[in-house]
């Protein structure tokens, strides 16, 4: 990551109309003219643009061969407009929250609901290196790929790092604190990434100073709480993931895809998405058919409150693909619902299974009843059918399971299906949940 | 100070006796009375599951409801939780009223002393402060808990109120005492910000969570050590009101009567800190009660005697906590409101109300 190259690429960024006018000076894939009102590219994704019937200028063009991958590192040389540098390209099944469109020597990506209740949308131009970047897209943030270096704003990026063979290229993270995947830590430990700490507290000196190529953040759409406007106010490359907006494992995993444009590395996150989906599908077909669908309460009550996932969410997904039978299914919101602790007890009463999803670590069911002694009355309490997804937690609190496990939904509807049916599951080894024992 | 209670002006041409023998206010005594009983079985009787009335009756009675659930609803949940609202609005409303007779300040609360955010520090250190500090002190499981969060409170109010009581026998002035409840304030407030700063979402949402405050956490187990504690706050509220009179009369006119103020001081400090630390403690820093009941109680009796005003927070003050819980539950609403929503946002505009009708009146 030599700085000249990166410094060299803000220029370019900057330098942005002198690029404009380059482009626009070729016939083919550039959309307007500078002056006219900007247009929106809209061609579909694989139709290519109009082909250049003949050489831009009298210049002898050199022969430029197609590329038949897209380029992952280093950037195109002899640019030739008639190409297409992405012959490996995305295409979305699952998740909803971001469109690409492709052109020749471009890729424009747009985040489409990046927080609960956004009013605005963000689009990112992503240019191959050493092309020039069009002209007329309005309120895009332009963005050179293959990124050299990336720094990760949550936990959740680092699976797709990681299968994408990218986290050589992992700059730094917000927080040392929650990491859980083995490689980042050994980085941590080597003193290999940086720490630029997260939200508005963002340190923005030191993200300057470490030239990120790519800073990959999420919002919550309040300026007190979210990094993006200051890194942008900075001119660091900056752009909203935006996962968690997904309300399916399916479609949250599937930003992997999203992580990829920035890379190039398109190819491999088709590979690796397409094969962890199969194994996901796999899992909910062996247990579709069982005869016996275990009913399912969720959360924990703090006071007389109890806040179960609402059953249009990730976790009601989670628990109906595996088999369960969730006691909100009906239910449609996508968020979690507050509720009182008496309704959800009379609701919950003969549960089978209890998830906690608790933060707390309870070394026993005693521990839990000892904190709140009205649980006593749930079926799943008697029957020690009480779990909690605190398997994997680091030595701060950061839970694997919105780690790896967001990154691997096979894996968390592996657990939960294990956890319905055990006996359809006697293979699997439970990697997240962890069943809480009668006495510590 | 301007904002300084309206003195029982009229009396003070008669020194010997400044306050009027109690009238009889019986209609407004019974229908106080009323009120709380009605509120206490409402509370009772709805909430968001539907249980008919006979059989909340009938599970109340020691009888067996129609439905198991039904019976552990009514019996675990609704009538501690309204044992609770009623303890501690009462509890908080007397509180208030001592403060703002103490402070000679309108705008007083329970938690002027620093009460509240001594409670508020030991949660946020034991939520946010680290497992390994928690872990040592409290055991491996009482990390996150409504158990933990309650001793933690408690732990942190009482440390406060020993601060405060210490400075309290020494100190000659009311004002010393103001000023180290809001230092106390900003430095809770400082380190709370710190530790938030540090913590994960998680941890912050469970800090969160407990500073919207809450009647519905108090289980029987700690009811045994709730109720007595503030049964105790507010028999020893009920034996200083003849001191809190005089010392609504300024401190001089208290002395000429023979009260002996720094001793009234101490004990006014030590009854309030305990009925706010203890709700603090079990409930959360429950909002506005505090100051809002002995306003609307001045206004209700047009009085500032205490032998007065004192029962009267008591039943008024139990009789909104269980109001505005039953309005945070919304009975027949899918979802449950923060207490603290409820009591600020109801109770503002009865202050508002209050105080400008008593304005209006003062001018005539």
């Amino acid at each position: 990551m030599s700085k000249v190259i990166a410094i060299s690429r803000r220029t370019l960024v900057l330098s942005f109309t002198v690029i404009a006018l380059a482009a626009c000076a070729l016939p083919a894939a550039a959309p307007a003219a500078p002056t006219t009102a900007p247009v929106e590219p809209t061609a579909a994704p694989t139709a290519a643009p109009t082909e250049p019937t003949a050489a831009p200028t009298a210049t002898p063009a050199p022969v430029v061969v197609a590329p038949t991958a897209n380029l992952t590192d280093g950037c195109v040389e002899n640019y030739d407009a008639a190409v297409d540098y992405f012959p490996e390209k995305v295409s979305i099944e699952d998740a909803t929250g971001f469109v690409v469109e492709y052109f020749n020597n471009y890729k424009v990506v747009t985040v489409l609901n990046p927080w609960r209740g956004a009013q605005e949308q963000f689009k990112y131009v992503i240019v191959q290196c050493g092309t020039p970047a069009p002209t007329g897209i309005e309120n895009a943030l332009v963005i050179e790929a293959p990124a050299k270096d990336v720094i990760a704003m949550s936990t959740t990026q680092l699976p797709h790092l990681e299968k994408l063979d990218l986290l050589d290229r992992l700059l730094g993270l917000d927080s040392f604190l929650y990491v859980n995947n083995s490689k980042v830590r050994t980085l941590i430990q080597a003193g290999a990434l940086v720490e630029i700490g997260g939200g508005a507290e963002v340190n923005i000196e030191k993200t300057i100073e470490a030239q990120p190529d790519l800073v990959m953040t999420y919002g919550v759409g309040d300026p007190q709480y979210d990094a993006h406007p200051k890194l942008l106010e900075a001119k660091i490359p900056t752009v909203i993931n935006a996962e968690y907006m997904e309300g399916t494992p399916l479609g949250r995993s599937e930003w992997i895809k999203f992580t990829a444009l920035f890379f190039n590395k398109e190819g491999k996150a088709q590979e690796e998405y397409a094969a962890m989906k199969q194994r996901y599908l796999a899992v909910a077909e062996k247990v579709k058919n069982a005869s016996n669908k275990p009913t399912v309460v969720s959360g924990m009550a703090s006071k007389d409150k109890w806040r179960v996932p609402g059953g249009g969410s990730y976790a009601a997904r989670l628990i109906l693909d595996a088999g369960g039978a969730y006691l909100w299914a009906e239910d449609t919101s996508a968020g979690s619902m507050q509720l009182a602790f008496e309704e959800v007890y009379d609701k919950a009463i003969n549960a089978d299974v209890w998830l906690l999803t608790a933060f707390q670590r309870y070394d026993s069911i005693k521990a839990i009843l000892e904190d709140e002694p009205r649980y006593a009355g749930l079926a799943a309490v008697k029957s020690g059918n009480v779990w909690n997804y605190d398997k994997r937690v680091n030595e701060n609190g950061g839970n694997d399971y919105w780690e790896t496990g967001v990154g691997n939904p096979d894996i968390l509807l592996a657990d939960l299906a294990k956890i319905f049916h055990p006996e359809l599951m006697a293979d699997h080894e439970l990697v997240f949940w962890r069943q809480i024992p009668a006495q510590p | 100070m301007n904002l300084s209670l309206p003195r029982a002006g009229r009396a003070s041409d008669r020194p010997a006796s400044p306050f009027p023998p109690l009238g009889m206010r019986r209609p407004m005594w019974l229908a106080l009375i009323a009120l709380v009983a009605a509120a206490f079985v409402a509370s009772l009787a709805l909430g968001a599951v539907r249980i008919p009335l006979d059989e909340v009756l009938r599970a109340l009675a020691g009888g067996q409801a129609s439905k198991d659930t039904w019976q552990t609803i009514v019996l675990t949940f609704r009538l501690p939780k309204a044992i609770t609202a009623l303890l501690a609005g009462a509890a908080l409303g007397v509180a208030g009223l001592q403060m703002q007779t103490l402070f000679r300040n309108p705008l007083a609360d329970p938690f002027v002393l620093g009460i509240s955010s001594g409670a508020s520090l030991g949660v946020a250190l034991m939520v946010l402060g680290g497992a390994a500090v928690s872990a040592s002190v409290f055991g491996r499981t009482a990390l996150l808990g409504e158990f933990g969060l309650v001793t933690a409170a408690a732990l942190g109010a009482a440390a406060i109120f020993v601060v405060v009581l210490t400075i309290a026998r020494r100190v000659q002035s009311v004002v010393t005492l103001l000023v180290l409840g809001l230092m106390i304030g900003y430095l809770t407030g400082a380190v709370v910000s710190l530790l938030i700063y540090f913590s994960i979402p998680e941890q912050v949402a469970a800090y969160i969570n407990w500073t919207f405050g809450s009647f519905g956490g108090v289980t029987w187990q700690q009811m045994r050590v709730f109720a007595p504690a503030l049964l105790i706050g507010l028999a020893a509220a009920l034996a200083g009101v003849k001191p809190l009179n005089a010392l609504l009369l300024g401190e001089n006119y208290a002395r000429s009567m023979g009260v002996n103020v720094r001793a009234a001081r101490w004990w006014v400090t030590a009854s309030a800190s305990l009925l706010a630390g203890a709700v603090t403690a079990f409930c959360g820093p429950i909002a506005f009660l505090g100051v809002a009941v002995p306003h609307l109680c001045r206004a209700l009796f047009a009085t500032n005697d205490h032998r007065v005003l004192m029962p009267a927070v008591i039943l008024l003050g139990g009789a909104l906590a269980l109001v505005f819980d039953l309005i945070a539950q919304m009975p027949g609403a899918r979802f449950t409101l923060p207490i603290n929503v409820v009591t600020a946002a109801l109770g503002a505009p009865i202050v508002l109300w209050v105080i400008l009708r008593r304005q209006s009146f003062a001018r005539v």
